[in-house]
């Protein structure tokens, strides 16, 4: 039996029963607090699989991506609470919108790299949060935004926290399906070579100015979903969630996970989002030992993510693929 | 608007420009040494104001507390270079943007727990009325601040062009190999120049702290502005990034004298996107095409 | 035929001239050497054909279009496919992995039928697979197929350059310095390999110091100095030409 689990086949069949799992999630439980906790998750995984392409792929660092959530959110949270515009149509919006700023800043910012283009993507995200402060018509300022609707189709609302749960995540496992495609195909390995060697890319006929704008836009687009169910998830939002510390603890998420990784990024956002829960998973804890490790968030995340390029540049991935028995090497690590 | 209003806002200006100078000579000496950005400096912004005002309460007289705070954060930044840029300094960009801004995120995340969630204030450094100069009044630490920074320019100058750091830091901005053909320590000046960048930010930290009042999360607001300021210069040169500074600061001053205050934040970003994308090279930048 | 004919071509940089004036042809189905002492302004020259450099002046045409103000992948797209001095292989990927991102310009993928894996994708998919089988083993690199490009011995790197460059389906193949760092046998290999892909129709120009390589394969040379012509023909007469011996003095024995 146990010659039939080689690391190809587990990898295979992981995804497949952590998809069981999720799904069978609420028939086991009725517990608000977990579903509320596990729908964190699920969009925080959406947004990581966009910037895992950007970022982790294609190798171009955004430190601007929770502004696209933040984008995404407010457009789907003011025209469905403000304009009663249907929500599919107002997460449709939220998406393209995301997509279209994505788009925008991309285009002047081809010239830049590394250091340069981190520093305009900060920018942006700063100019965003002082837009989503000062655009009080649309945005209600430092108040934020409140009585966003819940989810619905037509006439069929999806109202409870297991409904919702079950949404984001199928929604989730969407866009990692749609994104493990891309990678395996034409415009995924072109990510990779631009990532390797933008010279060689060129020379293999791959326009990278296109190619950049194109997975900007894309990346920016799914951020911009995952925003959106944010805003119909939690029914209020407010500036300070779409802040650079949110973008920052992003690009720490595909860091611990791995350059050139879905699933390592993926695990990373879960255990991360999960930290400051651990509650909700582990009943038992101390109120006094969340607290802690609550206030110490940031500081783990910071310590890790300089620990993971000192000593482990392949982060989880390249962990799972050793304890997996497979070579590390060429095994991505950031570049 | 008449003139003493105008100065006025000249005034407040350049008093924000200075601060801006500092912080962006920082970047500067540590992309001049490196070729990185670090995202780390507003951080020690951060840090100069928290450890005055913990020196303050812990019965320190106020100039050794902002001499301490000084000498502490440059140790700070010597060390973070040492344990966390060296070991990988040999990687690309990414990798040490990445290390800088973990750095910058377990700095801010340190000083709230040193010195709690709170917004705290530094006693002046020579209290008493304001100046009052041709109808704008100006307060006696804004003197202190401009005092400050130039003192703190022409050291750096004098430490640029007459020592012989100077010319190995100047060296190491050329080419590293080069310099070290001319056996000179780069691992060394690279620990320095982070050393003088943080003592630098410091510096603007506990000037402007009696003034603005500090907090454990003012850190990247002035890191942010203060690379503005050193891009709108031109990234590299010390002259331009005390310019690029003041520069910004009038921008900013004016912008709310004649605009609203609004936006006054925005300014500094727009400015920064602007030259980001319609001139890298900043305003007294040479133009420099990138060799295949 | 003139495959490629450049003409009156020129590159400052600052205030040096790295190619002044080179004009030459190369003819379908030919291998043409480009030799010259170092910093004679060979890969300068490269760079100005792919549209890697903008010439200042002069002119170069392909295939009777003109290639001025093409950028590097327009160039690659209209038939024209290089390797580098210096490899530019994509390290994290496969040797496979490398040459299939060279089957770029002639798939059709994008993110979309990527993203849903439309059969339309999959068959292309196992198409461009069979054909960089195919490749691999026209260069000999078929046992680094599923190596990590990092981990493959440096004269099959240059290898690998090739068949991602043969990848693109050009009919003009430009090898920048594929002999250095090559063993005398990897050399051999190189010469075999680089007569086989002429004779399947594609034309070679090539970069070489390995004069031995350059008198073996190439049916002309030309020879740069200093950024201008200094000769061209067939290898026998260049060989005696007084100032192409002249240009090489002081350089090590080049004729092996």
């Amino acid at each position: 039996m146990a010659r039939f689990l080689t690391p190809r086949i587990l990898g295979r069949a992981l995804p497949v029963v952590a998809c069981g799992v999720l799904f069978l999630v609420p028939m086991l439980t009725d517990d608000r607090y977990l579903f509320k906790v596990l729908t964190f998750v699920g969009l925080n995984v959406i947004v990581i699989a966009g910037l895992a392409l950007l970022f982790g792929f294609a190798g171009q660092i955004s430190l601007g991506h929770a502004a696209f959530v933040g984008i995404g959110a407010y457009t789907c949270g003011y025209l469905t609470a403000a304009r009663g515009v249907p929500w599919i149509v107002a997460v449709i919006a939220g998406t393209v919108l995301a997509g279209v700023g994505g788009f925008l800043l991309a285009i002047p910012s081809l010239r830049l790299k590394g250091h340069y283009l981190a520093m305009a993507t900060l920018g942006f995200n700063e100019i965003m949060s002082v837009l989503f402060v000062e655009l009080r018509p649309v945005t209600g300022g430092n108040d934020g935004l409140r009585g966003i609707p819940f989810a619905s189709i037509g006439a069929w609302k999806i109202d409870t926290p297991a409904g919702n749960y079950l949404l984001v995540w199928g929604v989730a496992v969407v866009v990692l399906l749609l994104t493990a495609n891309i990678i395996r195909t034409r415009p995924g390995r072109a990510m990779r070579a631009l990532h390797g060697s933008e010279l060689g890319a060129l020379a293999s006929g791959v326009d990278t100015g296109r190619l950049k704008t194109e997975v900007f836009a894309l990346s920016a687009g799914i951020a911009g979903l995952a925003g959106a169910l944010y805003a119909s998830s939690v029914g209020f939002i407010s500036p300070s969630t779409f802040s650079l510390e949110f973008s920052v603890l992003l690009i720490a998420m595909v860091v611990i996970g791995g350059a050139g990784s879905l699933a390592g990024p993926v695990a990373a956002c879960a255990l991360l989002t999960l930290l400051p829960y651990a509650d909700a998973l582990i009943p038992g804890l101390s109120k006094e030992l969340i607290a802690l490790i609550q206030d110490w968030e940031a500081d783990i995340s910071g310590f890790v993510m300089i620990l993971v390029l000192l000593f482990a540049p392949g982060g989880l991935a390249a962990l799972g693929r050793r304890l997996g028995g497979t070579s590390a090497r060429g095994a991505g690590g950031v570049q | 608007m008449n003139s003493a209003e105008l100065l006025q806002f000249v005034a407040s200006g350049l008093q924000n420009g200075a601060v801006y100078a500092l912080v962006a000579l920082g970047f500067t000496l540590v992309y001049a040494s490196t070729g990185i950005i670090n995202f780390a400096q507003g951080e020690f912004f951060m840090l100069g104001g928290m450890l005055a005002v913990a020196g303050v309460r812990a019965g320190l007289p106020l100039p050794f507390a902002a001499l301490a705070s000084v000498v502490l954060t440059a140790s700070i930044g010597l060390l973070f270079e040492r344990v966390a840029l060296r070991p990988r300094r040999d990687s690309g960009p990414t990798v040490l943007i990445i290390i800088t801004i973990g750095g910058s995120m377990v700095m801010k995340s340190l000083a709230r727990h040193a010195f709690g969630p709170n917004e705290l204030s530094l006693p002046p450094f020579s209290p008493g009325v304001p100046i009052v100069f041709a109808g704008a009044s100006i307060d006696r630490q804004v003197l202190w601040i401009w005092g400050l920074t130039i003192v703190a320019v022409v050291a750096l100058t004098f430490l640029y062009s007459k020592t012989k750091l100077g010319r190995a830091m100047r060296a190491c901005s050329l080419s590293h190999d080069a310099a070290r053909l001319m056996g000179i320590d780069t691992a060394r000046v690279v620990m320095i120049s982070f050393g003088l960048a943080a003592a630098l930010g410091a510096l603007g930290g506990v000037a402007v702290a009696p003034l603005t009042q500090t907090a454990f999360d003012v850190g990247s607001r002035a890191g942010l502005k203060g690379f503005a300021a050193a891009i709108l210069g031109g990234l590299g040169n010390p002259i331009a990034a005390v310019v690029g500074g003041l520069v910004l600061g009038l921008l900013e001053s004016l912008s709310v004298a004649f605009i609203s205050s609004t936006y006054k934040d925005a300014i500094s970003l727009v400015v920064l996107l602007a030259v980001l994308f319609l001139r890298p090279q900043g305003l007294l930048g040479k133009s420099r095409r990138e060799k295949v | 035929m003139s495959l490629l004919s450049v003409r009156g071509i020129s590159k400052r940089f600052g205030g040096l001239t790295a190619v002044d004036d080179v004009s030459f042809e190369v003819f379908e189905g030919t291998i043409k050497a480009l030799i010259g002492p170092n910093g004679a302004g060979k890969s300068t020259l490269f760079n100005l054909l792919t549209g890697f450099e903008r010439p200042d002046a002069g002119s170069v045409s392909f295939g009777g279009t003109a290639l001025g103000g093409k950028r590097p992948h327009e160039v690659v797209r209209v038939g024209l496919a290089r390797t580098f001095q210096n490899t530019q292989l994509f390290e994290e990927m496969t040797g496979a992995e490398n040459v299939l991102v060279g089957m770029h310009p002639t798939m059709r993928t994008g993110f979309m039928a990527g993203a849903l894996r439309l059969p339309s994708t999959r068959a292309e998919e196992r198409d461009a697979r069979e054909r960089v089988g195919h490749l691999l083993r026209l260069v000999g690199a078929d046992q680094y197929a599923d190596t990590p490009a990092a981990d493959v011995p440096h004269g099959v790197r240059r290898l690998l350059e090739i068949a991602r460059a043969l990848a693109t389906s050009p009919r003009l193949l430009l090898l920048d310095e594929p002999a250095a760092g090559l063993n005398n046998a990897e050399t051999r290999t190189l010469a075999t390999c680089l007569r086989r892909i002429r004779d399947d129709g594609i034309t070679i120009l090539v970069v070489e110091h390995d004069m031995g390589l350059v008198m073996d394969v190439s049916e002309e040379i030309v020879v740069l100095d200093r950024g201008r012509k200094i000769a061209e023909g067939p290898p026998l007469l260049i060989q005696k030409d007084a100032a192409v011996i002249e240009a090489y003095l002081g350089e090590e024995a080049v004729y092996a």
